[in-house]
């Protein structure tokens, strides 16, 4: 048994495009997700990084290889694999707190605990004081950290992101990848989050799993190593790490291979 | 140019023009330039509807009238709701009743009723069976469309949560999607009333369309326009009804 809570076995993906046309998005790829890691999927657009998180929720069937965790092959979505998506994904009918009840509510959990749990985690991303309030009465950067909260309210065993802080303004994202550094770290919950922003991925990744495009394989797995181990808790704190500047540079020689030919 | 108009404004626009319409009815008549028999003033409508509600019961016409447009409209929403919904969220459904909803509804309601007459005689049924037809289709369509705007990241978020296709149906996609069936419902609505009074009209010896065709025939234009304008308040008074009803439940919805 392998202390790995997702693994990645030789999945590829096909898409039919219709008459007779089909692409290959995925190609062969594989890789593990340590249990209570962050982990990164960075790379262009084109190179299927999204593709391979839909896979992980189930929401895509590989067309070959196969999805492990746990122990079990992937079969479809469920709820030990949460997913928080780029778009605002609140229910806007519900308040905060039903919002994040709702996953409990749904899986029969009892009415107090469901109560008891929704309030931590609500306090987890800080929206204690609008929990009774309609997510259209928020900012984007709190309704993420609604979705946030549902997910992780339900407890999943792994949490799965699709660039979920790309709709933000620049100072949002920052508070919300320092709160992803303080969620994980008080939750020791698996992450797996999908991202083209160099700083996030160098960031918040324990590792960092590159995908080259069109179609996608993995062109690297790289560790932070200048983190030493470490998760680091604010940005200004990262930047100014010996180290960085080579790794931001490294990642960004990798992606103008992958742009080239590219506009 | 395109400047927005303030509420005052508005408010003195919408009466004036209202005003204006009311004199120049006024002065036609009163100047004798229409004939009185076709065209009566207006106080004289105002003074017959008057006279039709507290002297000669029109208020158990107009009852009969509101039970046809209820009933009927309550039995169309009873189907169309839960058929748009899963029409709407799943295509294999659609598959099923799509051609078949969207050719009934090129086929004009009234067309019907020479044989509703035949099959239910003029009772009650086939003035409800026209109201039906009339306005059932058009609502299975609205609200299966509206059910397909549902964006799918609400679904997907809910299947990672652990929902069944039952739960999403039940619990995402029907919330979210009910505010567009009170408009839907609030459109059709107004159309019921159009095809109650063409039954009414063709068929009926009850209700405000009948009590019309019966003046018509004693040259009483005085209370056809009462029946008009009966008509005209009774639908608005339930678009009012609707839009109050969205209002208040969906609350939601004004917050932003």
């Amino acid at each position: 048994m392998t202390d790995a809570a997702l693994e990645i076995r030789a999945v590829s993906k096909r898409f039919d495009l219709g008459r007779g046309k089909s692409v290959l998005a995925v190609d062969g790829i594989g890789f593990d997700v340590a249990r209570n890691s962050i982990c990164v999927l960075l790379g262009p657009s084109g190179c299927g990084k999204s593709t391979v998180l839909r896979m992980m929720a189930g929401l895509e069937t590989p067309t070959a290889g196969e999805i492990v965790i746990g122990g079990r092959t992937v079969q479809g979505p469920g709820r030990d694999r949460g997913m928080v998506f780029q778009a605002y994904t609140s229910f806007d009918w519900l308040s905060v707190r039903r919002n994040v009840e709702f996953g409990m509510k749904i899986n029969g959990v009892a009415p107090d605990e469901r109560r008891e749990r929704a309030a931590r985690f609500i306090d987890l991303v800080g929206l204690t004081k609008f929990a009774d309030a309609y997510p259209s009465q928020l900012s984007g950067g709190m309704r993420q950290r609604v979705a946030i909260a549902r997910t992780l309210a339900n407890g999943p065993e792994v949490l799965l992101m699709d660039e979920p802080f790309g709709a933000l303004d620049a100072e949002t994202r920052w508070l919300m990848q320092e709160l992803m550094i303080d969620v994980a770290e008080k939750t020791s919950t698996t992450m797996v989050i999908v991202t083209h922003d160099l700083e996030e991925a160098i960031f918040l990744a324990d590792k960092i799993v590159f995908l080259s495009s069109h179609p996608g394989r993995v062109k690297q797995e790289i560790v932070p190593e200048f983190k030493q181990g470490q998760r680091i808790a604010d940005k200004e704190d990262l930047v100014s790490r010996d180290g960085y500047g080579t790794l931001e540079a490294h990642l960004m020689r990798l992606m103008r291979e992958e742009g080239r030919g590219q506009p | 140019m395109r400047a927005p108009v303030g509420r005052p404004q508005r408010m003195i626009s919408g009466i004036g023009i209202w005003a204006l319409f009311f004199g120049v009815w006024v002065t036609a008549s009163g100047l004798g330039l229409v004939n009185d028999l076709l065209v009566p003033a207006p106080q004289k409508v105002f003074a017959t509807t008057w006279d039709l509600f507290f002297a000669r019961d029109f208020g158990g016409d107009v009852l009969i009238s509101i039970g046809r447009v209820l009933a009927a409209f309550g039995m169309a929403c009873a189907v169309a709701v839960p058929l748009g919904v899963m029409m709407g969220a799943f295509p294999w459904i659609e598959a099923i009743f799509a051609p078949f909803v969207s050719a009934w509804r090129y086929l004009p309601a009234p067309s019907f009723i020479p044989i509703l007459l035949m099959w239910f005689g003029t009772g009650e049924a086939p003035k409800l069976a026209l109201l039906f037809i009339g306005v059932i289709f058009f609502l299975i369509t609205l609200i299966m469309d509206h059910t397909k705007t549902v964006r799918e990241e609400l679904v997907e978020t809910a299947l990672t949560l652990g929902a069944n296709p039952r739960t999403v149906v039940l619990r995402v996609i029907f919330p979210s999607v009910l505010p567009d069936i009170v408009t839907a419902m609030r459109q059709m609505l107004a159309m019921a009333w159009t095809y109650l009074v063409i039954a009414e009209i063709v068929a009926s010896t009850t209700g405000i369309g009948a009590m019309m065709m019966r003046a018509r025939r004693f040259l009483n234009t005085d209370e056809i326009l009462s029946g008009i304008i009966v008509i005209g308040a009774l639908g608005l008074l339930f678009d009012l009804a609707f839009a109050t009803l969205h209002r208040l439940a969906f609350p939601y919805l004004r917050t932003r």
